[in-house]
């Protein structure tokens, strides 16, 4: 049995899951009311209570709706994590919290990290298996626009070549995230330091020219350059969307970066035009962080073991440190879906004691049916219908909260983290409402057979 | 088919023991058309409603035709009302949010499927001969006259041999009552329909062919009106 489930597509996997769950259900509805079509008299039912039957509804939609959205949202938020992190095949930084790294690197978080040294950076850049060794040096700000310096092959890699305008040919150029509100033909200073810490004269102005006039404020710190541009930097391109925290990210050559800095640029004085590699290790300022892509696959575990080195260098995958986030995310997944099974267990438990009071209110139509010789299965049936649409009403509805309430919390995450998050309801929570559809009807078969003992003089009396 | 109905030895107490009611005889020819009064609380619905089958507690016999009806179970008991007893209730216990045909049709619910189809075109029929022709219009619009003629259509649309009504005039208007008095009897005697009747109308008492008196549960008397 076992290994049929197993050879069966995960979809065929889903859908009989989905028609396990619900079949009890069916089953009971199907011997219930087997014989009768007891729909004029809910209509009357319905009528007659529709503000209780629409505040069950409600009930059950906003539960069943809360745990659907927050199980999807989670799902979303994992996805969208691991997508931000597809580029990101190995990253080389200075020993420390690979967390840390990974946030800077790949989620642009502001932090503090040490830098990796000119001459590891040539050793990696010279391995034999690296086909891109991307400095990526953080620190800098536009509004709140993170500016990051790094290479224009890291820029082709992170956009799969798809760039509005042009790659930089200078220093000071720079390509802007999807998101970032600056046009191509916009200058712009940087600002040193992220958000409220950022100094916007440290590096000459921080303010931006649509209109692409010339300034002259600012000088580059301690060294001089030949190319001096006064800190401002030109917009040439923009990359299409990637569904991650660099579409709000401006990117320019790491020289600039070095350069307003007052440091080195990363080359030679007679070569300091230059944009991107070769970088001389005697001029490299040293760098927060270094993105590898590996000439094959398997090299990536062989750079990984020879990058990591006590006191100087570690290296890490960003995938398998988002793994490690997602072991202590999925426990917190599995206290959330143990939650939401609880939540699913207590409105069902509500809507039976709800459905109790409210077959109270219906005590003197059930009588009366009694007195007209209705048999009791008939009545059974009746109450039992009565719940099940409710209960069938609330869950649908549930569904649609549950995807409403997903779509609003990914709005939310997204616009705070950049990161693209889609959190449609999935197998998982149809699952989940499956079995609360299911739980609450064969639960409902309780108040249906109280009904019946209610003696009929004392209901058609009341 | 006709009922002739028997009562012997019809006792009720209450839980604490009380006597509620206490009919040692009684006899009913199918057809008849029997009042029953008495002061509030003497035990008139109660007698009405042991006819019906309704009390679990009563001891006795309560025989209709062949069918003694104590010694049914509550299924038992309400598969006879089906077949064979109309109620007719004083505030008329209608659907307000059905129309006069689902109403009156009620009982084709939980019919079996072959009968439903008869059994609504008589309570349209009984409808009609009732003076309600627009079948599908919400009882909510209707006046409390026309709400018990649904009652009425509802209770005479299974061909029950016998119908029981409970102070079937008490929540109309004089006019209204008398027009459905004149209604009402002339149904049940063109179908020789058994007619129990609780009631304090005396306009409804004087066209019964018996009127039984109820005091403290047990039959004071049991008379001919002067004008039946």
């Amino acid at each position: 049995m076992r290994l049929i489930w197993d050879t069966l597509p995960a979809l065929a996997q889903d859908i009989a899951l989905l028609i396990v769950l619900l079949l009890p259900a069916l089953l009971t509805g199907v011997l219930v009311l087997r014989g009768y079509a007891p729909w004029p008299l809910l209509r009357g039912f319905f009528g007659r209570f529709r503000w209780s039957a629409a505040l069950f509804v409600l009930l059950i939609a906003i539960s069943t709706g809360m745990g659907i959205g927050l199980l999807a949202q989670e799902r979303g938020l994992r996805r969208g994590t691991a997508q931000a992190a597809d580029k990101f095949d190995l990253i080389v930084a200075a020993p420390g919290s690979e967390l840390t790294a990974l946030f800077a690197s790949v989620f642009l978080q502001p932090s503090d990290m040490g830098l990796v040294s000119g001459a590891a950076y040539a050793e990696i850049a010279g391995h034999e298996q690296v086909s891109i060794a991307a400095p990526l040096a953080f620190g800098d700000s536009y509004g709140a626009a993170p500016v990051v310096g790094t290479t224009a092959e890291f820029l082709r890699h992170l956009s799969e070549g798809q760039i509005e305008g042009r790659l930089w040919q200078d220093h000071a150029e720079a390509v802007v995230g999807a998101l970032v509100a600056l046009e191509t033909g916009a200058r712009f200073t940087p600002a040193h330091g992220v958000g409220d810490a950022a100094d916007p004269e440290a590096h000459g102005g921080g303010h931006a020219d649509e209109e692409g006039e010339d300034h002259d404020e600012g000088d580059h710190g301690e060294e001089s350059h030949d190319h001096d541009h006064g800190g401002t930097i030109t917009v040439v391109g923009r990359m299409a969307p990637t569904g991650t925290p660099w579409d709000r990210a401006i990117l320019i050559p790491v020289e600039f970066v070095w350069e307003v800095h007052g440091l080195a640029n990363g080359h030679a004085p007679d070569r300091e035009a230059q944009i991107g590699p070769p970088f001389d290790p005697e001029y490299f300022p040293g760098t927060p962080a270094v993105v590898i892509r590996a000439q094959e696959l398997w090299a990536n575990y062989a750079l990984r073991s020879e990058f990591t080195r006590d006191g100087e260098t570690m290296a890490f995958f960003p995938g398998a440190v988002l793994s490690g986030l997602y072991r202590v995310m999925g426990d917190v997944r599995q206290a959330m879906s143990l939650m939401a099974l609880v939540t699913q267990g207590l409105v069902a438990a509500s809507v039976l004691t709800g459905l109790f009071i409210l077959t109270r209110l219906f005590r003197r139509q059930i009588a009366l049916l009694r007195a007209l010789g209705a048999p009791r299965r008939f009545v059974f049936a009746t109450v039992w219908a009565f719940s099940a649409v409710l209960l069938l009403a609330g869950s649908l509805l549930g569904l649609g909260v549950g995807w409403g309430a997903a779509e609003v919390l990914s709005r939310i995450v997204s616009a705070r983290t950049d990161i693209a998050i889609s959190a449609l309801p999935g197998w998982t929570e149809l699952h989940l409402l499956a079995g609360f559809v299911t739980l609450a009807m064969l639960l409902s078969l309780l108040p249906a057979a109280v009904v019946l003992r209610q003696p009929v003089v004392d209901g058609l009396r009341s | 088919m006709s009922l002739p109905l028997h009562v012997a030895d019809l006792r009720l107490r209450s839980p604490r023991g009380r006597l509620l009611l206490d009919l040692p005889a009684l006899s009913a020819t199918p057809g008849a058309l029997i009042g029953i009064r008495g002061a509030s609380g003497a035990g008139k619905t109660t007698l009405l409603y042991a006819l019906a089958g309704l009390l679990d507690r009563a001891e006795g016999s309560v025989r209709w035709g062949d069918t003694e009806l104590l010694s049914l179970g509550s299924e038992g008991r309400a598969r006879f009302r089906a077949r064979n007893i109309g109620m007719i209730f004083q505030d008329f216990m209608l659907f307000e949010e059905l129309g006069a045909l689902d109403n009156a049709s009620l009982t084709a619910l939980f019919r079996p499927r072959s009968e439903r189809p008869a059994l609504r075109a008589r309570a349209r029929a009984r409808l009609e001969a009732l003076g309600l022709t627009d079948a599908e219009r919400r009882v909510t619009s209707f006046s409390g006259g026309e709400r018990q003629r649904v009652a009425i259509a509802r209770a005479m649309a299974a061909e029950a041999p016998v119908l029981l009504a409970d102070e079937p005039t008490a929540s109309l208007d004089r006019a209204n009552a008398d027009r459905l008095i004149d209604d009402l009897v002339a149904l049940v005697r063109t179908q020789g329909t058994t007619l129990i009747a609780v009631s304090h109308d005396p306009a409804l008492l004087d066209r019964m062919d018996r009127v039984l008196t109820i005091e403290g549960g047990a039959l004071a008397a049991d008379e001919v009106p002067a004008c039946a």
